[in-house]
């Protein structure tokens, strides 16, 4: 008796006729009705009969056809558009056995899946990993990067990643610093599950797909703008924060505003005028695809151990959240001040996520600036994260690449929302 | 053939209930939001979704599923502050409201049901918007139970225990506009085993599940609250679904007109082999209405619409036959019309009539090549939805000449039907991965205490007539009613106060939705310690119902309706006598119940009706 069998369950004088399918607990026999509901009976005292073998393939393969995805047409007059997936919810189905949901699709599952992606682009699927975005890491940030340059050299007149919206804003920002581009690179993902009929996967993919046909050279993050299927934001790679566990528009772009939308009904896409963005076209494709993975992200709270951040010593980057303009408490400036001589950066970064960090306010913050720390003025602490080890990798001084602007991650001037 | 004189047995009739009954829990089954009922004027924030139909686990999509999803439709949802993100599917459900397994228990504990070892949440696939989600989350809980009827015992087969949809607002241009107030109400949903024989052991089954549930005490009570799909098929027939059956009292007409309905579509269909019956191909008939007066069908051409045709060979007279009680053949055909976007069918066995002439039906019937013996059926619409609705029409009428088709219909307040959709196929059905299963505990379940020996306990230890007890076991109040008892109140007087009273107060417009039960309590603390007469509660229900907020004893005070004394009853009742001297002289005791009456209405009733009685009768004497 195994999973896909149709059996006969009979316990306690209850019968019950089904496909076998795999249980979550070994106490259980999970058994599929006719009905379609799925009901547990006790493995003790049950007495199983199979009536047929095999009579669904539980594990996926067998009613899906291979090659589908492939028999698209090309066609001249459409862009070709790359659509690389690394996993996520955008391309996710259920796992029987830990009754969660998982990524299981590769990109032209995807086209399968969102048929309303058909007569857009043509376009070239590409997997680079199938993993949950919680274990993305820099080694795939590499791949990926690797993966998007060589569509664009292939001739992709714009790159979509499907990526799962967890650590989205990481890879979005970590990209904009290894990669200079041409076209558009656009991150997108799926707040709800894709295999509910009412998942943002289907327009959050259409609206990706038309942001990367557009006129601009950005790497960007489109999702849900609203609760409503009306419209996508598309945020900057390196301004954007997830600030929401499970809202469509969770997705924000954090002491700011959107650089563009896509309308879901009228297909088109729209930016924001007074963003500085690069056109199609501007930048000659380069990528520098070095990290250094040896950097932290510390929130530093009250009553945090002191322990906490000696242990960092030695490393090579230390990007520290603080409290407020870019505190910690004082007790632990001696212990940043010896990190520092020990020729670890440490960047400051500010837990108000809004505004800019400015050690030179409050004596703590002086003391800190002596201590060898580097302000990080506007910077998203995770974002400062992917830049210092791209920067720790790439330039001969990190503490000065952290405060120039590279790719839009901060700015020189703080201009409040009512007068942009 | 008339109505009611079927052979049941004879004919096979096989008929099953599904009764759907929404619990009165304090929680919704997938979050803590009230389960309050709200006026969608009330709502406070909206939004839009479409909804794409996805594969179930087992790689299929169903096919009414498929139906409901032929057109992109957009979708609007009226959000409350009685609502949050769960009905907006924007946050993952929470687990399994606890309660309302609780009462699911305790109904599967009624019918002698077994519980599932391990219950699973599934989802149901719903795409016509009434689920945010796209899909129910439904759970088989128990199964295999049994309850009784006079004409023997039905079989329970299983019930789940499922989240109510949201209640459709509106249709709009682009789709339609939804509720979420009832969007996650518990509900349990009972299906019985195809045990039923007959329409009325149908109404009774039905009605003996109604009062199993109401037994709980936890059900909710008033209109939609519950729903019951009566399934229905004859031995030669096919196997139908009606849905929304909103009133027990049409479950035996249902059955009755369905078996009618399945019987006469026999006949027809066997008519239609005698005559080798057909259906031609549908055509562009617009020429012939060129210049048609007929307001429908001229109006369709006057906006660019078309006419398109369907010849029925073998069809004369047959479309026209009567299926059920004014619905014929033809409106079957019209019904599927109607499911295309057309306003519905003409067909020939009606024409001429609606302003087509009788030359036009005749220049129909040859565009068509239709014969003496064939019917024509025609639509006039916008030119995609006329030719759509006549390809249905034309379908259905193929199905004719088969037999009864399987499908879903709708039940309409007489008893009749009409299409719905096919019926729903098995899988439409995938786990709710979100919601972990549950192990139900049958053990800690109390069995209430079933409405019928409620009813017989309140005759034998209260001494209520079987009707007033009936009509308090069965109503909403009969724990007031108990609680009224038990601080001492005539149990008489207590069970008029909780169903006559508040009955014929909110008949006078008084707004007894307000009376909370520390109202009642109050009321009938008073009563008890005679701190107000029997006849005083009304006025001081009505006051309390006005203005909730004050206590019972701070309304009664306000309104004087503390117990007068006999003096003050012999002051007014003096009064009345001497303005009604002529009446006393000329009738004597014969005036009594007259005077009576004007006698408490002068004392408001602020006075117990015994003594006024006994006062009235001295001063009357006093003067005859």
């Amino acid at each position: 008796m195994h999973s896909g069998d149709r059996v006969r369950v009979e316990r306690d004088g209850q019968v019950n006729e089904g496909v076998l399918l795999p249980s979550s607990t070994p106490e259980h026999l999970v058994v599929k009705l006719e009905s379609g509901y799925n009901v547990g009976v006790e493995r003790e005292g049950a007495d199983v009969e199979v009536l047929e073998s095999d009579v669904y393939a539980i594990d996926g393969n067998a009613s899906e056809g291979e090659s589908e995805g492939s028999a698209v047409a090309f066609d001249e007059d459409l862009p070709t558009i790359a659509l690389i997936s690394t996993g996520g919810t955008i391309a996710s189905t259920v796992d029987y056995r830990t009754g969660a949901v998982t990524a299981q699709f590769d990109a032209e599952d995807v086209l399968r899946a969102v048929p309303d992606l058909a007569g857009r682009a043509n376009y070239r699927g590409r997997v680079v990993a199938n993993i949950l975005s919680e274990n993305m890491d820099p080694s795939i940030w590499r791949e990926l990067a690797e993966a998007v340059r060589e569509e664009i050299e292939n001739g992709a007149d714009g790159v979509v990643v499907m990526h799962g919206t967890d650590t989205m804003q990481y890879s979005a920002s970590v990209l904009s610093f290894m990669l200079d581009t041409p076209v558009p690179v656009v991150f997108t993902g799926s707040q709800r599950s894709a295999d509910r009929p009412s998942s943002d996967n289907v327009m959050n993919a259409v609206c990706a797909v038309e942001a990367a046909k557009a006129d601009v050279a950005e790497v960007m993050v489109c999702m849900h703008a609203t609760q409503s299927d009306d419209r996508c934001a598309l945020h900057r790679g390196t301004r954007v924060r997830k600030g929401h566990t499970s809202r469509r528009d969770a997705f924000e772009t954090v002491d700011g505003t959107p650089i563009g939308h896509v309308d879901y009904d009228t297909e088109t896409v729209t930016f924001d005028g007074t963003a500085d963005l690069a056109a199609r076209g501007d930048a000659d494709l380069s990528l520098d695809p070095a990290l250094e993975p040896d950097v932290e992200l510390v929130t530093f709270t009250p009553g945090m151990d002191p322990a906490f951040l000696e242990m960092l010593e030695g490393r090579a980057g230390v990007v520290v959240e603080g409290t407020g303009l870019g505190h910690v408490n004082s007790e632990l400036v001696d212990v940043i001040d010896d990190l520092t001589d020990a020729g670890t950066t440490v960047v400051m970064t500010s837990q108000c996520l809004g505004g800019r960090v400015c050690d030179r306010v409050y004596d703590t913050g002086r003391d800190l600036l002596d201590a060898g720390v580097v302000e990080g003025e506007d910077l998203l602490p995770g974002t400062a994260k992917t830049k210092l080890m791209w920067a720790l990798a790439n330039t001969d001084s990190p503490a000065e690449a952290m405060r120039t602007p590279l790719a839009g991650e901060l700015s020189e001037r703080s201009v409040p929302e009512s007068a942009r | 053939m008339t109505d009611g004189d079927f052979d049941y047995e004879d004919l096979g009739l096989v008929a099953g209930l599904e009764i759907h009954q929404q619990l009165d829990t304090a929680t919704k089954l997938f979050c803590a939001c009230p389960t309050t009922r709200r006026e969608p004027e009330e709502h406070d924030r909206t939004f839009t979704r479409y909804l794409h139909p996805t594969k179930s686990e087992l790689g299929e999509i169903d096919e009414a599923a498929l139906e409901e999803s032929q057109v992109e439709r957009e979708f609007e949802y009226l959000a409350f502050d009685t609502t949050c993100l769960v009905e907006e599917d924007d946050e993952p459900p929470h687990r399994l409201d606890e309660e309302a397994l609780d009462v699911a228990l305790e109904v599967a504990a009624l019918m002698d049901m077994t519980p599932l070892d391990q219950a699973h949440v599934m989802r149901k696939v719903v795409i016509d918007g009434s689920n945010t989600s796209g899909f129910q989350r439904s759970s088989l809980v128990a199964q295999g139970g049994e309850i009784e009827t006079s004409e023997g015992p039905v079989g329970i087969e299983d019930m789940m225990l499922e989240e109510e949809s949201a209640a459709r607002v509106e249709e709009t241009d682009a789709g339609a506009t939804f509720a979420l107030d009832r969007l996650g109400i518990p509900l349990v949903e009972i299906g019985t085993e195809p045990d039923i024989r007959s329409p009325e052991q149908a109404r009774e089954a039905a009605e003996r599940i109604g009062m199993l549930l109401r037994s709980t005490g936890q059900v909710k009570r008033g209109l939609g609250t519950i729903r019951q799909d009566v399934n229905v098929s004859i031995a030669e027939g096919a196997r139908v679904e009606m849905k929304g059956v909103q009133s027990l009292d049409d479950i035996d007409d249902l059955v009755r007109f369905e078996v009618q309905r399945q019987v006469r579509l026999l006949d027809v269909a066997e008519e239609l082999a005698e005559r080798d019956a057909s259906v031609g191909e549908v055509q562009d008939v617009t020429d012939v209405f060129a210049e048609t007066e007929s307001s429908v069908v001229r109006g369709a051409l006057d906006a660019d619409g078309l006419v398109f045709a369907v010849p029925l060979h073998g069809f004369d007279g047959l479309v026209g036959r009567e299926l059920q009680p004014d619905r014929r053949l033809g409106t079957e055909l019209s019904d599927h019309a109607k499911r295309h976007g057309a306003g519905g069918i003409f067909h020939t066995d009606e024409l001429p009539a609606y302003g087509v002439t009788e030359d036009e039906v005749a220049a129909l019937r040859d565009a068509v090549g239709a014969g003496e013996d064939d019917a024509v059926a025609m639509v006039a619409a916008e030119a995609d939805v006329a030719r759509g609705a006549t390809e249905a029409a034309a379908d259905r009428a193929r199905t004719a000449i088969e037999g009864v088709p399987e499908e879903t219909r709708g039940a309409n307040e007489d008893g009749t039907t009409e299409y719905l959709r096919p019926l729903p196929g098995a899988a439409r059905m995938y786990p709710e991965t979100d919601v972990p299963p549950v192990e139900p505990d049958p053990s800690e379940v109390e069995v209430p205490e079933l409405l019928t020996e409620k009813v017989e306990r309140y005759v034998a230890e209260f001494d209520l007539n079987e009707d007033v007890a009936e009509q308090v076991a069965y109503g909403r109040r009969w724990r007031l009613f108990e609680d009224a008892v038990e601080r001492g109140v005539d149990p008489n007087l207590a069970a008029r106060t909780v169903e006559s009273t508040v009955t014929s107060l909110r008949r006078d417009g008084v707004p007894v939705g307000n009376l909370a039960d520390e109202h009642f309590h109050g009321v009938f603390d008073l009563v008890a310690e005679d701190e107000i007469t029997q006849e005083g509660v009304p006025e001081l229900l009505t006051a309390l119902a006005e203005e909730p907020d004050r206590t019972a004893a701070e309304a009664a005070e306000e309104a004087g309706l503390g117990s007068a004394d006999e003096d003050v009853v012999r002051e007014a009742v003096v009064e009345v006598v001497e303005r009604n001297e002529e009446q006393i002289e000329a009738e004597g005791m014969g005036a009594f119940s007259g005077l009576m009456g004007e006698a408490m209405g002068a004392l408001r009733g602020k006075a117990e009706g015994d003594l006024v009685s006994e006062v009235l009768r001295e001063e009357i004497q006093k003067r005859s």
